[in-house]
């Protein structure tokens, strides 16, 4: 393998000295192919690139020795990365969580360590940090941690830390800055959260130039793509080529264990393997799935109108679907098993329901009250009296566990240890546990498939699947991982498909400029927040594809122009007419079948004239008439939408389906969808009941017809049928008798009137034109439809053309800048001012608000207490619909804060940022100002939760940000000199800094 | 403007004192009432909350002034913006120091601040720019970088918790100054901008006005990466050019041209006249100063006569009229 690669480079050599400027590709699969350990290694080169003998630790040479060797056989694509390390080159590694990515990691700092570099490890997540702080610190002695909590040995050669403390650093040229010559990236596909994705990509674009880099990350399908972002950004950050260095991606699908994935649906009694071992997809046995899932829940759901909560409602106890899983889980011996849910309440809920369940004997009971009581030492008497720690150690003993963010840090802690013993057989689980650190199970059960993402439900995405999924099979235990999947509703086997079998999320960028960055940027000497902008994998990925754009545009260009018309320009005036006479007869047809004026007409029986659907959507008829057909309306009812909010709308504004008879062919395609098709009576197909929205509806007759009761049998839906197409004969003559909008519907609306004349108008109009008695006037409307729509695409094309190919923000740039200016941040020429320093040292809260409370000198006046309490509004996220109201001091405070949060925004929606000023001043929330108010005056914890609903783990990391920004404060309070609100900071931090909330990390 | 000595003779006496009196005249007036000198009361709204910054303190539930300068408020903040005094570091501030003690890790560096500042060993990049911790050999070598009495621009990285002022490099441009002359000016008398580093490509020199009113006039130095070097070595084909040309020199003794000495030699001594009469400094009037004395065609030496300060006092009164009028 070695000499192929090393062959490889050779041959990328002189293919670069022949055309320097091109970036060098190759794809290298190691190993055989048919072996599934297989792993994918390429090379990003930056432009311009010559290879050089040896890497930048020259010193490597000499080792001709491993930094460090494994107890264990590598797989193919750890060696793979090791290699590119020992080279002295960035490598990107892409695997599944369980594969062994940290293997990599170990070597990268073995290999620092063994040559007296410094090299830094950044995670995600702190409670990451510490688990891998302890890990790296049993392996090697000379490790340090960071965290905004903890700093253990900062002049450590390993140092452990979160990637915004990595970034701060950078911005405050750290000596780290200089000494660092690996830097780890953890985790690096959270580049994508919306909220934190940029840190990485400032921590990359700013990142020391002689340093390397190793990126572990989930599988993600664009490494390659993330990978030449890397080689490129790295080469221009600085304007000599300085910085030139490949990018290795290694990538691997391999799994140690092989998953089954199997289906349970509710309120059957069985599990379905849907995709086996080898990945193929069961049809047959996902339709047989399907049919067992027992219906009667489904009314349930329409009931409650929450169908979310289907498992929830289900029946408690040892009936519950949940319990039965778990039952025949244990039975079958395929413990210990995660159950992941989406919510911290469904995940609590779903344990009590365990209560009957007792998965421990004696001896690990008493194992586990030891360490669980061993751990809670540190906490005081008053603490130990927790209700979550109180009721969470009998769960324990059973050997059923519950992790999610809610937890106090310290019981999350205690449980991972728990369940990485042994002792806990079945943890309910978030998310959040599929991320970081190994702790694998036999067996992952999804608890819904369906996620609530902030605005709306969801299925889930095929990347979350693959995360989590990720946690099924310990490695060298057991022989495959199970997967099962709990479905609560029909769910299309497509979509089942795409989540179990689909490729895992892209690496997308979530680049957004906050004022912190920009004030950072524009105060450093050589900072510029365009050359950021400008090496940002966001505009990496927008310039990627320019050149694809410029293609289509081109081709659709040759293709509009080929196409020809005779008379084009009277054609275009016919066109235009039957343009604007379909619209007006929609905006007519839109006002009549408005529910307010069609409803009472809608009674079962009624002849109704509907549109048939189109036999492709190329050949749209240009015909004035539209081709119809008539039914007879069955029923109609009111749609329900899934947001709530619809309850409250008036009838008049919702909207309806109506049910009609008429003739239809209904068509059944392979993955069971079926299509139907309106056709007209006289044509072959089957009598049909459909549903349609109101706005197919043409015309209403004022004809009604008796229908039969009972219209399932196909005689009875076929005679009637038979009885609308006698009607039609014997009015053929004269037309249907239809509704009369005016008199008889009483529409009554000066709008209506003036259409329907400019329809008459119009109407005559077509008469006259000479072009419509050509006789190839269809054919000739059909083309010029053609050329129309493709000069829109080109359109649209060349707008998103002209948007990606200047700088992605720079608008957004200019106008942040302004607020800056205006609120004086900075002056016109660019300098940073006393604000603008201030707002630099805040990254933990809104900068410019507080920045502004603080120099309307609202935190100088107030006691410390209220103004921890104050603060909190700005570090607490979640939203509380029960919240009381704070006291009368604390409410006056925070509208105090409300006045500041409106000017600023308003003064940035007049810089034209786009902001909701409402949203904006809404964000600060007061939920937790008398919890904390109380907390800074010395109150107990267990007090504390009495006062609000919240989750004991939501308001510990509360407390924690709030402390970090106090620290922030300080600092800010520092450079303008005033030292009595920097006492006054210290003292804060003093106060809330004690007991529970910080107690100091297990790992630790 | 004070305490100016120059050899006037009466008549450059009269357009001088004209000048200055017109300059004075443009001035804003608003200012002059802010001004304050030590114990001076600063009058304050005491209803309100007022944050009491740098050169302020408070004395009998008054607030006073602690410094001599002139009073700043920024919304309820209130602070002296001192004028005449010693330099006040501030975070991200360019500034050139001298060398006075190599000490162990760290250079002691005469900054015009009330203490001492602290480069640290680490805080600079090595010079074989390799990333890696540093050695005790490498601490033994501190003078093959920097030693006493060398002239070096750093940036200010901030104060530590040992209350010291350290400063950082964070690339090559950083470092040893060669070949100029430093000139010390008020600190008042720079502003801060964007850019403090400059490069005159037309005389070949470099401007470096530190904040802390140390300004380095030397010739112009490439900034180079030691990385580039240390490929291009080993890679023939590089074709960067400007090494290159830096590599081969290095080899050599290397030689300052006379036009450039000239051309330093005119740029410090525009700056001279521009501190001497008390003018902002900002890089656009240093080169309109050298400009306006290559046009009148005289010597450098000449650039230091009387008549040239009265020239441009008198050019920049005109330029400062013309400038408010627009407005």
């Amino acid at each position: 393998m070695g000499s192929v690669k090393r062959k490889s480079l050779g041959e990328a050599k002189e293919d670069c000295d022949a055309p320097p400027l091109k970036q060098q590709r190759e794809n290298v699969s190691v190993g055989m192919m048919d072996e599934p350990v297989a792993c994918l290694h390429d090379v990003s080169y930056p432009e311009g690139y010559v290879p050089r003998a040896s890497g930048p630790g020259l010193i490597n040479q000499e080792h001709s020795k491993p930094a460090k060797e494994f107890p264990f056989t590598l797989d193919p694509f750890q060696l793979e990365a090791i290699k590119c390390l020992d080279s002295g080159e960035s490598v990107m590694v892409s695997a599944h969580t369980s594969a062994g990515k940290t293997v990599v990691a170990l070597y990268a700092i073995a290999m620092s360590l063994r040559n007296k570099q410094r090299v830094i490890y950044t995670s995600p997540i702190k409670a990451l940090s510490n688990q891998k702080y302890r890990e790296f610190k049993e392996e090697f002695s000379d490790v340090g941690l960071m965290t905004g909590d903890v700093t253990i040995d900062p002049n450590a050669s390993c140092l452990v830390m979160t990637t915004e403390i990595w970034r701060s650093m950078q911005y405050k040229g750290s000596e780290i800055t200089r000494e660092v010559a690996w830097i780890i990236f953890d985790e690096v596909h959270y580049m994508r959260d919306r909220e934190r994705g940029v840190v990485w990509e400032e921590s990359i674009v700013m990142a020391p130039k002689n340093s390397r880099f190793v990126f572990l990350s989930a599988t993600v399908p664009n490494a390659k793509e993330f990978a030449d972002w890397v080689a490129k950004v790295l080469v221009t950050c600085f304007t000599i080529l300085v910085h030139q260095q490949p990018c290795h991606i290694v990538y691997t699908d391999y799994r140690p264990t092989p998953l089954q994935h199997y289906v349970f649906p509710s309120g059957g009694d069985g599990l379905y393997l849907v995709v086996d071992e080898k990945g193929k997809f069961r049809e047959d046995s996902f339709q047989k799935a399907l049919n067992a899932l027992v219906p009667t829940n489904d009314d349930k759901r329409k009931e409650n109108g929450k169908w979310q909560k289907g498992l929830i409602l289900g029946k408690a106890g040892e009936d519950s679907d949940i319990f039965k899983m778990v039952k025949m889980i244990i039975l079958r011996q395929y413990d210990p098993v995660i159950c992941f849910s989406f919510s911290k309440r469904e995940c609590e809920f779903l344990a009590m329901q365990m209560a009957k369940m007792d998965l421990n004997n004696d001896d690990e009971k008493v194992n586990i009250e030891t360490i669980f009581w061993s751990a809670m030492d540190m906490l005081s008497d008053d603490d130990k009296k927790l209700p979550q720690v109180s009721n969470m150690l009998p769960l324990l003993k059973r050997g059923i566990g519950v992790h999610h963010s809610g937890l106090l840090p310290i019981l999350k802690e205690v449980i991972e240890i728990l369940f990485q013993e042994g002792f806990i057989k079945c943890l309910f689980a978030t998310e959040t546990f599929s991320i970081g650190l190994n702790m694998p199970a036999k067996t992952v059960v999804f608890t819904n498939v369906r996620k609530f993402d902030g605005d709306k439900f969801r299925w889930l995405s095929s990347g979350e699947y693959i995360q989590m999924s990720g946690r099924a099979g310990r490695r060298g235990i057991d022989e495959r991982g199970i997967c099962i999947l709990m479905v609560d509703e029909k769910l299309e086997p497509s979509t089942a498909k795409l989540m179990l079998k689909g490729s895992a999320d892209p690496l997308n960028s979530a680049f957004h400029l906050s004022y912190n960055t920009l004030l950072n940027q524009i105060r450093a000497e050589d900072g510029d927040p365009e050359n950021l902008l400008r090496n940002s994998f966001f505009q990496f990925q927008a310039d990627r594809s320019i050149p694809d754009l410029e293609e289509q545009a081109k081709v659709l260009e040759e293709e509009r122009d080929s196409i020809i018309i005779e008379e084009e320009d009277t054609l275009e005036n016919y066109y235009s007419l039957l343009q604007q006479y379909k619209d007006l007869k929609k905006d007519v047809r839109d006002l009549v079948f408005s529910p307010k004026y069609c409803l009472p007409f809608l009674q079962p029986g009624r002849l109704v004239s509907i549109q048939c659907t189109k036999n492709d959507e190329s050949s749209s008829s240009f015909s004035i008439k539209d081709e119809v057909t008539w039914g007879v309306i069955i029923n109609f009812e009111r749609v329900k939408a899934v947001s709530e909010d619809d309850a409250n709308k008036k009838p008049e504004d919702a909207s309806y389906t109506v049910d009609v008879l008429t003739r239809c062919r209904v068509h059944k395609d392979e993955i069971a969808k079926k299509t139907i098709r309106i056709l007209p009576l006289k044509e072959p197909g089957e009598p049909a009941v459909i549903t349609i929205p109101i706005s197919q509806i043409d015309n209403l007759s004022s004809i009604r017809l008796v229908i039969p009761k009972d219209l399932l049998p196909l005689e009875a839906r076929e005679n009637t049928l038979k009885k609308v197409s006698e009607v039609l004969t014997r009015f053929a003559k004269e037309g249907m008798p239809l509704l009369d909008p005016e008199d008889d519907m009483k529409v009554q609306s000066s709008s209506y009137r003036k259409a329907a004349r400019r329809i008459e108008a119009l109407e005559n109009l077509f008469e006259k034109h000479e072009i419509a008695k050509s006789p190839l006037v269809d054919q000739k409307l059909k083309v010029l439809h053609k050329k129309k729509e493709l000069t829109a695409k080109i359109k649209s094309i060349k707008k998103t053309l002209r948007s990606s190919s200047i700088l992605a923000f720079k608008d957004e740039l200019k106008a942040r800048k302004r607020v800056l200016r205006r609120l004086g941040y900075i002056t016109s020429d660019d300098v940073v001012e006393l604000k603008g320093k201030v707002a630099c040292e805040i990254s933990s809260a809104d900068e410019l608000t507080l920045t502004e409370l603080m120099f309307n000198g609202v935190l100088k006046d107030i006691k410390v207490e209220e103004m921890v309490s104050l603060l909190s509004c700005f570090v607490w996220q979640e939203k509380l619909q029960e919240a009381q109201k704070p006291r009368d001091e604390l409410e006056l405070l925070f509208t105090q804060l409300q006045d500041t949060a409106r000017k600023v925004a308003k003064v940035q929606l007049e810089c034209k940022v786009q902001i909701d000023v409402e949203n904006f001043v809404n964000s600060f929330r007061p939920d937790v100002m008398e919890a904390v108010y109380a907390w800074a005056r010395g109150s107990k914890f267990y007090e504390i939760m009495e006062m609000t609903p919240v989750f004991e783990g939501s308001l510990i990391r509360a407390i924690r940000r709030l402390e970090e920004v106090l620290q922030q404060l300080i600092e800010a309070a520092k450079s303008i000199g005033e030292t009595d609100l920097e006492a006054k900071f210290e003292d804060a931090v003093n106060k809330i800094k004690r007991d529970i909330v910080f107690a100091a990390s297990l790992y630790l | 403007m004070r305490g100016l000595q120059l050899s006037l003779n009466k008549g450059q006496k009269l357009r001088l004192d004209r000048a200055l009196e017109r300059l004075e005249s443009l001035s804003s007036k608003a200012n002059s009432d802010a001004s304050v000198t030590v114990a001076d009361n600063i009058s304050v709204d005491y209803e309100d909350a007022i944050l009491k910054g740098h050169g302020t303190a408070e004395m009998d539930g008054r607030v006073v002034a602690t410094l001599c300068g002139v009073v700043e408020r920024v919304n309820k903040l209130v602070y002296v913006r001192t004028l005449r005094a010693r330099y006040k570091p501030e975070v991200g501030d360019i500034i050139v120091g001298r060398v006075i003690e190599v000490a162990p890790k760290r250079w002691r560096l005469e900054i015009n601040f009330s203490q001492d500042a602290v480069l640290m060993l680490s805080s600079m990049n090595l010079p074989d720019g390799i990333q890696r911790r540093r050695t005790a050999v490498d601490e033994l070598n501190m003078r093959s970088i920097f030693e006493e009495n060398d002239v070096i621009c750093a940036e200010v990285r901030g104060f530590q918790h040992d209350g010291c002022l350290h400063l950082q490099a964070r690339s090559q441009k950083y470092g040893k100054l060669k070949r100029g002359q430093l000139l010390t000016i008020s600190p008042y008398l720079v502003k801060k901008r964007k850019q403090h580093f400059h490069y005159l490509d037309q005389y070949g020199i470099d401007l470096i006005l530190g904040c802390n009113g140390f300004v380095w006039v030397g010739e112009h130095v490439e900034v180079k990466d030691d990385m580039v070097e240390d490929l291009s070595n080993k890679s023939e084909q590089q074709n960067v050019k400007s090494w290159n040309m830096m590599g081969d020199e290095e080899v050599e003794e290397i030689y300052t041209p006379p036009e450039t000495r000239q051309n330093i030699c005119r740029t410090a001594n525009a700056i001279r006249v521009l501190s001497t009469l008390g003018f902002m400094i900002t890089v656009e009037v240093v080169m309109e100063v050298v400009n306006l004395s290559i046009s009148l065609d005289l010597d450098i030496h000449e650039m230091l006569g009387a008549e040239f300060y009265v020239i441009v006092a008198e050019k920049e009164a005109e330029r400062r009229s013309m400038s408010t009028k627009r407005r």
